[in-house]
């Protein structure tokens, strides 16, 4: 796996130079206002050579804002959405757009559909199984963007679901917390747009990345939310971490198949 | 002013025929396959065809949910099964993944589309993405506000379909995965196991901050309060959820709420029926309901914090078969006595009080006590009654 195709999303502003030193170059920044669940920034802090990360299901008041502040958009290597009103938005501006809408990349025929229609790539889902994954990169009419590291993001509420439970028990303002169902642990983070819930242990496709066609993927993508850049590069360089996700399973939908 | 809908669930041809009956204008029910609610009883290709059918002989509308997010595999036969939904002329599809909007088009199916909640469109550029996509109408996501909603309408001119009752998903529709990770039940293809209904413990750095659990469950939708408001937003399709509800569930809220809309658009709704309404709501749902995002987002009194609140109840007594020279079959489905005051209510009768003076068995012999399910009884009562009328506990004053 190339360093060249590793996009890394970024926490900290003066991370861009750590991973910089040890060769990684392409970098995500969610937009402050225009995202949920990572840190994010002002535009004007992020640099020109950046993708953007818009991951927010925006209301009236924020697609308004993103159409008047359009034209700051267009100094950025591309946008990563999930909303597809910024798609109708930017889909004749000449400016990269890759397709995010979570959970929603999982089969072939739906990404060609947006990679038909003026987006430049996709992100694969990452509830799918390896075979999966396989036949849509097999089938899709352009390189694709594959999760290969981060926590996944499983749960995307409009509610302010902390503040609402601490304000209930008379709890301080916690944020940044833990859910424990006795089997898996959640992650659960709050903005003021809403409230996202990652699964709390990483997912490591890296070793998957020995199976697939590295000239069908545009980039390995990371979704960091809480290791130094140190330790993103020891597991993409072969370190044991973190979980294979749903790469050795399926899910199942139906009674009969329980 | 634009038509008015009223859509109902319709988990099955029973269910379908109780929510005309009782005033709704079109119903939505899954197939076997590529819909949620897998496991549902749903309906088999051949009884889509009758429903259809059923449907269009009363003036009535039938859409059909194709609205999992679909993987490689369940592409199969998808553009089989959109080809037959055309050929029996269903009056639209629900569908959310891009696979059904962009396989219609290809292949050159005469099909109505209408976007699902489950595309979460919360902005008028959303919905423009779809009317140009040949959508007609789009179904909102829960959380939009009334002027999100506004907007919508006025800046794409597509039918506007909204949930106006049932219960509610605490991520937006689509946008939650839980299921598969808690139990790997695959929510975007019907098999959600409601995480969100769970308890949690609430740990910070690892450390347990409350002796008491997390839940994020939310109360039910209703919008009583702002049906008039929806109207005049540009709202043509008030929705009700539930497919895997009662007849019971389905006939009283469709009759609360054709009552309801009937009565705003007649200028005849007073504070006291709407009150009435909403007991009768939060009574036949087993869970308190509220507006939820139409006019703020919600806060701490839009969910529950200690777990599942719910409390089922006996109140269904019995449906009425029959109705002849004063005696009315029922065929009872909760326990009932002689002196039991009850309601009768109908789509063809105003509600009304009856205090139980006799009961007969199916031979007419006298009996005290009808306890068991589904046993025929017969009540003597000079008020004329309907087939297909129900038998409720009275609970509320009308």
């Amino acid at each position: 796996m190339k360093k060249s195709k590793i996009l890394i999303n970024i926490n900290k502003i003066n991370e861009v130079d750590d991973y910089k030193k040890i060769g990684y170059t392409n970098f995500l920044f969610a937009v402050a206002y225009f995202s949920i669940g990572y840190a994010s920034f002002e535009l004007e802090d992020i640099p020109n050579d950046a993708y953007v990360l818009l991951n927010r299901v925006m209301d009236t008041d924020a697609i308004d804002k993103l159409k008047k502040c359009k034209e700051q958009f267009k100094r950025f290597r591309g946008i990563i959405f999930e909303d597809l009103g910024v798609y109708n938005i930017f889909k004749d501006e000449g400016i990269e757009l890759i397709w995010f809408q979570n959970h929603f990349a999982t089969n072939y025929n739906s990404i060609n559909y947006y990679l038909d229609h003026g987006c430049d790539s996709g992100v694969i889902s990452n509830e799918l199984a390896s075979d999966e994954i396989k036949d849509i990169l097999d089938m899709a009419h352009k390189p694709l963007v594959f999760n290969v590291l981060g926590k996944n993001n499983i749960m995307y509420s409009r509610r302010t679901l902390l503040s609402n439970y601490n304000r209930y028990m008379i709890l301080d303002d916690y944020n940044d917390v833990t859910l424990d169902t006795g089997k898996d642990k959640l992650f659960v983070r709050e903005n003021e747009h809403g409230t996202m819930i990652f699964y709390d242990e990483y997912f490591n496709h890296i070793g998957f990345t020995s199976e697939i066609d590295d000239d069908k993927i545009k980039f390995y993508l990371v979704m960091n939310l809480d290791l130094e850049a140190s330790e993103i590069d020891a597991v993409i360089n072969g370190k044991q971490f973190g979980g294979r996700g749903f790469l050795d399973k399926k899910t199942v939908y139906k009674l009969s198949d329980y | 002013m634009e038509k008015i809908e009223l859509l109902a669930p319709a988990g099955t041809k029973e269910k379908m025929e109780f929510a005309f009956l009782y005033g709704a204008d079109a119903v939505y029910f899954g197939g076997k396959d590529f819909s949620l609610r897998a496991n549902a009883k749903n309906f088999s290709l051949e009884e889509m065809k009758e429903a259809v059918e059923y449907a269009h002989e009363r003036g009535k509308r039938v859409y059909v949910t194709v609205n999992i997010v679909f993987h490689n595999e369940d592409l199969d036969g998808l553009v089989e099964y959109l080809k037959y939904l055309s050929s029996i002329h269903v009056d639209a599809i629900i569908s959310s993944d891009i696979s059904v909007f962009d396989l219609i088009k290809k292949n050159d199916i005469d099909l109505e589309l209408h976007v699902s909640t489950q595309a979460s469109i919360l902005n008028y550029e959303a919905a423009l993405f779809y009317k140009n996509l040949g959508a007609t109408r789009v179904v909102l996501a829960r959380e939009c506000s009334k002027e999100d909603i506004k907007r919508i309408k006025k800046e794409t001119g597509l039918e506007i379909e909204c949930f106006m009752h049932g219960a509610m998903c605490t991520s937006i529709s689509g946008r939650c995965v839980l299921s598969n990770y808690c139990t790997n039940r695959d929510s975007n293809r019907g098999g959600c196991a409601q995480i969100c209904r769970w308890t949690f413990d609430y740990l910070k750095d690892g450390q347990k901050i409350n002796d008491k659990v997390f839940s994020m469950t939310p109360k039910d939708l209703n919008m009583i309060p702002f049906i008039k408001d929806m109207i005049d937003c540009g709202v043509n399709s008030f929705k009700i959820e539930g497919r895997m509800r009662s007849i019971y569930y389905v006939s009283t809220v469709i009759l609360i709420y054709r009552r309801l809309i009937d009565k705003i658009l007649s200028n005849t709704l007073t504070d006291e029926y709407s009150k009435y309404a909403l007991n009768i709501l939060n009574r036949v749902a087993n869970r308190e309901s509220t507006p939820q995002f139409f006019d703020k987002l919600p806060g701490v009194d839009e969910q529950y914090y200690l777990g599942r609140d719910e409390v089922s109840n006996q109140d269904f007594l019995g449906l009425v078969l029959d109705y002849t020279d004063g005696i009315a079959t029922i065929e009872q489905r909760n326990y009932f006595k002689i002196g039991d005051t009850v309601q009768f209510f109908g789509p063809t009768m105003e509600t009304f009080d009856y205090v139980v003076d006799n009961i007969m068995d199916c031979e007419e012999n006298s009996i005290e006590i009808a306890r068991h399910p589904q046993m025929i009884i017969k009540i003597k009562i000079a008020r004329e009654l309907h087939k297909f009328d129900m038998m409720r506990l009275k609970v509320f004053d009308i």
